[in-house]
């Protein structure tokens, strides 16, 4: 059932400010899913918390709207247990790089086939403004009381240390630039990551789209630019070129792939060397109830099954 | 005189291969008809430290709690005998290494020094010099003390000699002596003993006969100690049995239960279940495969209980297993279960606290952690087991009530039941159902918060034609935010008084179990471990003339108030006293809480070591022959 055009949309009123970057990632996003004819009820968006969790509940498809800094572990729980479900990650700056940190980096070192997409704003949007992890040291945006004497993190560079196989930036208001890249995103098999500059309107009045529009340049526009690994020796080359791009920040900011790599096998290849049938028989169809509610092991196989924990007592006295 | 119980205790530094003396000398009691419990108590160390093996054999029936003092002491060294000498009883034996007879307490330096000047003092007070042969002497002329004392580098030289090994390996082969030597002291039929190095080591022959050397050197070299402390044939009518820890237990239990996603991050006692977990990610059977179990060693507890989670909503049965540091940080978590109505399992062992506290070391101290953390009200199960085959059964039962009632279920055991190895009877399957709750195939305008059930029903992600949202925010029947007062009494209330329903519900016997004889003259309350201290107690007590009960509250939330007053109806207040390992004796402000019941005797212990049965005997008498209130026992090394 691939719902009619636009109907990826759910009819809620979209509590955004006017004006955020938040609306050109959800029509990015639904447009994306739209080309890609995604099932809905094969989909699932997984989010944190911020403004920009509350996309789960705008999108059409499956929606679980998670804790501050934990959608990355709800989805991998859902895509092992559900392997044929495209499951999307939608998280702040906040969220991803600072109280999710941790889960951020996991993600990148199993390669499990999972999209992230950070709405990278450079502020905690939902709680009025404090400095994220991608603010820029010695930044004052309007509502911080002093300069912003933390460094920032690099998520690009981030992403790349972690073992993310596709990694890309893209801008919330060029919508079908990040449209394409989203779709590649899904496409693609392993752990994906996308970091979206989006203007917060009403908080960051340094990282504007006058700002952005100023400086981004189009990676793909770079003469020759390659992202794709062609084979392992080719790696380690991709890979710097990719810091290379990502350092970029003052004068320039690139959107684009900065790095995709398919020849690492994602977590779900991985698992199923180890568990026969896997993803075919996953937790989630797997059978566990027999007949009459009865579990699948039951008196006539129990003991063959825990045969090492059952001592059969000697014979005679 | 034939022994119908043995208590003994196997000491040695940890890594030097306790854990494999217990488990090949209890396969080989198994075998020969014995019932065991053996406790393992050891310092949060790999190597070094002192450890030991508190066991109890008996020939009649399967043991359920410790004793001191001890019939038997092996050590593996002299700190072993310095920890120890003083729990031997009279009439005892202790096993030792003749190379250690001229070490002196001074001369063990993993000694803690506390235990090092309580030890002097004790022997300065009995005049005694602070070397292991003075106070062996000691105790074969004032305590009638049997010191057998064995040459293990004699034996491990012949061993290496016979079968060209290495210098290096031969610690390994020290297991096996301190068992072998055992087993001829408790006067037991060899082939047991064969049976047990058969067992424990499998398909690796070669160290089965390189043992199997030993036993015949040992055999001829200890003759003359040959069932000095003679256990009896046992009566013990069964022709088979289980012989695993409380981790087994669970894992086996969860293994039956469905569970098809488990999380955890390393922790002690916990991680041991999740290992066997491993074992059987999938099970090849008649064909076919049950299975697979996805176990996830996840980046912290944050992400294997959100990620347990995430798999329960696709309908996988899914736990995660810690202890109190890691259900601290899944708390945040918890609350979002209930606000969702997620069904999990929270394997929860509790350690000695607060902080990381005595990481290895047992505890009941968690009780107000697992019944009331996590902010906002909703929803959660607490149940408690006794033993190791009411932790079988329970493990389903929480995959069983969670599903049933969506809501997060906390099993709340402890390190002396998970670290406990012992004999018991296989699990009865015919007994055994699974219960998936109130589900659903979804649809077009389904509604995962459906208002019209007291429990919606439930669809799983990834239902053909079905969309559904899940938020920690409240939310509406289809799980979009939503923040009227008219929608929140709704929501909220569904979500808490799905405990009223739960309360009537569930079975008795999963809520509360009740021992002894009736119209009873005093009544011991506790829940999970000290089930079986306290039954025991029953029966020492009544050979002193008391009649009691025990009363094992195994359901801790929602408290279940009316069997309880049922119970307490009939017993006297002031003849009421609850157990439990920890300071405060929680289980009784939780009765007081929830049912306005007083009770004002108390036994606690919170040393990190198992009540044993010569303590807990005497606590009861004393607070139900005097004015005394609280008990706290100290016993155990
Ligand atoms: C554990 C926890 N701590 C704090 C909060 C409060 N909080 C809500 S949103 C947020 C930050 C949001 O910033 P970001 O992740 O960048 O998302 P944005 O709103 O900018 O999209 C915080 C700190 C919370 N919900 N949970
Ligand atoms: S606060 Fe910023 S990020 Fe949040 S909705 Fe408003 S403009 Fe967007
Ligand atoms: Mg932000």
């Amino acid at each position: 059932m691939v719902p009619e055009v636009n109907s990826y949309k759910t009819d809620l009123w979209v509590d955004w400010c006017p004006g955020c970057g938040n609306f050109g990632i959800l029509t990015a996003v639904t447009k994306a899913l739209e080309e890609l004819k995604l099932e809905p009820s094969r989909t699932v968006i997984v989010s944190g918390i911020g403004c920009s969790g509350k996309i789960a509940h705008f999108v059409n498809v499956n929606g679980v709207h998670t804790l501050h800094g934990r959608a990355i572990p709800f989805a991998m729980g859902i895509k092992l247990a559900n392997p044929d479900l495209t499951v999307i990650v939608h998280g702040g700056d906040g969220d991803l790089l600072s109280i999710g940190g941790a889960h951020f980096v996991a993600l990148g070192r199993r390669n499990l086939d999972v999209v992230v997409v950070m709405h990278d704003n450079g502020v905690y949007g939902l709680t009025k403004g404090q400095a994220s992890p991608t603010l820029q040291l010695g930044v004052k945006t309007k509502s911080l009381a002093k300069t912003n004497i933390q460094q920032p993190v690099n998520p690009i560079l981030l992403a790349l240390a972690s073992g993310y196989t596709f990694v890309a930036r893209g801008y919330a208001l060029d919508v079908n630039h990040l449209k394409e890249i989203f779709k590649k995103a899904i496409t693609h098999r392993g752990a994906a990551f996308v970091d979206v500059l989006q203007p917060c309107v009403t908080f960051n009045d340094v990282l504007t789209a006058d700002y952005y529009r100023k400086r981004i340049h189009k990676l793909e526009d770079e003469g020759g630019w390659d992202p794709l690994v062609k084979d392992i020796d080719d790696r380690r080359s991709k890979l710097f070129k990719a810091i290379e791009k990502g350092l970029e920040w003052d004068s320039k900011i690139y959107t684009g792939i900065f790095y995709l790599d398919n020849s690492v096998m994602a977590f779900e290849e991985r698992l199923s060397e180890r568990l026969s049938r896997y993803p075919l028989r996953n937790p989630s169809n797997s059978k566990i109830v027999a007949d009459n509610s009865r579990p699948i092991i039951g008196s006539d196989n129990f003991e063959k099954i825990f045969k090492d924990f059952v001592v059969y007592v000697r014979k005679g006295g | 005189m034939e022994l119908n119980e043995v208590s003994l205790i196997l000491g040695g530094a940890q890594g030097s291969g306790l854990e494999a003396s217990m488990l090949i000398l209890s396969r080989a009691l198994a075998y020969g008809g014995y019932g065991v419990i053996a406790d393992r108590e050891y310092y949060s160390n790999i190597t070094g430290r002192h450890s030991y093996i508190h066991m109890n054999v008996s020939a009649t029936n399967i043991p359920r709690s410790l004793r001191y003092p001890v019939n038997l002491l092996a050590a593996m060294d002299s700190e072993s005998i310095f920890t120890h000498f003083n729990d031997v009883a009279n009439g005892g034996v202790i096993i030792y290494d003749r190379g250690v007879d001229g070490k002196r307490i001074s001369d063990v330096p993993s000694m803690e020094d506390a235990l090092k000047l309580r030890v002097l003092k004790h022997l300065q007070d009995l005049n005694i010099e602070s070397d292991v042969a003075s106070i062996l002497t000691y105790l074969e002329k004032e305590r009638r003390i049997t010191r057998v004392g064995v040459d293990f580098t004699r034996w491990l030289r012949m061993l290496a000699s016979k079968f060209e090994l290495q210098p290096r390996v031969l610690s390994r082969y020290v297991s096996g002596i301190i068992v072998v030597t055992t087993a001829l002291i408790l006067g037991l039929d060899l082939e047991y003993v064969k049976y047990g190095f058969e067992a424990q080591f499998g398909n690796r022959k070669e160290i089965v006969k390189e043992n199997l050397y030993l036993m015949d050197l040992i055999k001829e070299d200890l003759n003359q100690y040959g069932g000095l402390l003679q256990i009896k044939k046992p009566t013990i009518n069964s022709d088979k049995v289980m012989l695993a820890t409380g981790n087994d237990f669970v894992a086996i239990g969860k293994i039956v239960a469905g569970v098809r996603y488990q999380s955890y991050y390393p922790i002690t006692p916990a991680a041991d279940e999740s290992f066997l977990l491993e074992k059987f990610e999938v099970i090849e059977y008649d064909g076919d495969v049950i299975g697979p179990i996805i176990v996830m060693q996840t980046e912290d507890e944050i992400a294997a209980i959100t990620s347990a989670m995430g798999a329960s909503l696709t309908g996988s049965r899914s736990s995660t297993a810690t202890s109190g540091p890691g259900f601290d940080l899944m708390v945040e978590g918890l609350s979002w279960a209930g606000m969702n109505e997620v069904p999990i399992v929270i394997t929860y062992y509790q350690r000695g606290g607060p902080s990381t506290g005595q990481p290895t070391r047992g505890s009941q101290s968690d009780l107000f952690n697992a019944a009331f953390s996590a902010h906002g009200e909703f929803a959660r199960v607490v149940l408690s087991s006794g033993d190791h085959l009411e932790a079988f059964y329970d493990t389903v039962n929480a995959f069983n009530i969670a599903e049933r009632y969506q809501v997060p279920v906390i099993h709340l055991l402890d390190k002396f039941l998970a670290n406990s190895l012992a004999t018991v009877p296989v699990p009865d399957l015919s007994k055994v159902t699974i219960d998936r709750g109130f589900t659903s195939n979804g649809g077009k305008d389904y509604k995962r918060f459906d208002l019209n059930h007291k429990i919606s029903p439930r669809a799983f992600l990834g239902t053909l034609n079905t969309v559904m949202w899940y938020s920690g925010d409240e939310h509406d029947e289809y799980g979009h935010i939503v923040e009227d007062p008219e929608n929140r009494i709704s929501m909220y209330s569904k979500r808490i008084e799905k405990l009223q329903i739960i309360e009537s519900e569930v079975p008795e016997e999963i809520k509360l179990r009740l021992y002894g004889e009736g119209s009873p003259d005093y009544l011991i309350v506790g829940w999970g471990s000290v089930k079986g201290v306290a039954l025991d107690a029953l029966d020492e007590l009544r050979k002193a003339g008391y009649r009691g009960m025990y009363l094992d509250m195994k359901m801790l939330y929602p408290f279940p108030k009316k069997e309880f007053l049922k119970v307490i109806s009939g017993v006297d207040p002031s003849r009421v006293i609850a157990v439990e390992h920890s300071y405060n004796v929680s289980i009784s402000d939780l009765i007081s809480m929830s049912t306005n019941v007083k009770i004002v005797k108390k036994v606690a212990k919170f040393t990190g070591r198992p009540m044993v049965l010569n303590e807990f005997v005497e606590a009861i008498i004393k607070l139900l022959t005097s004015k005394e209130e609280y008990k706290v026992l100290r016993y155990g090394a």
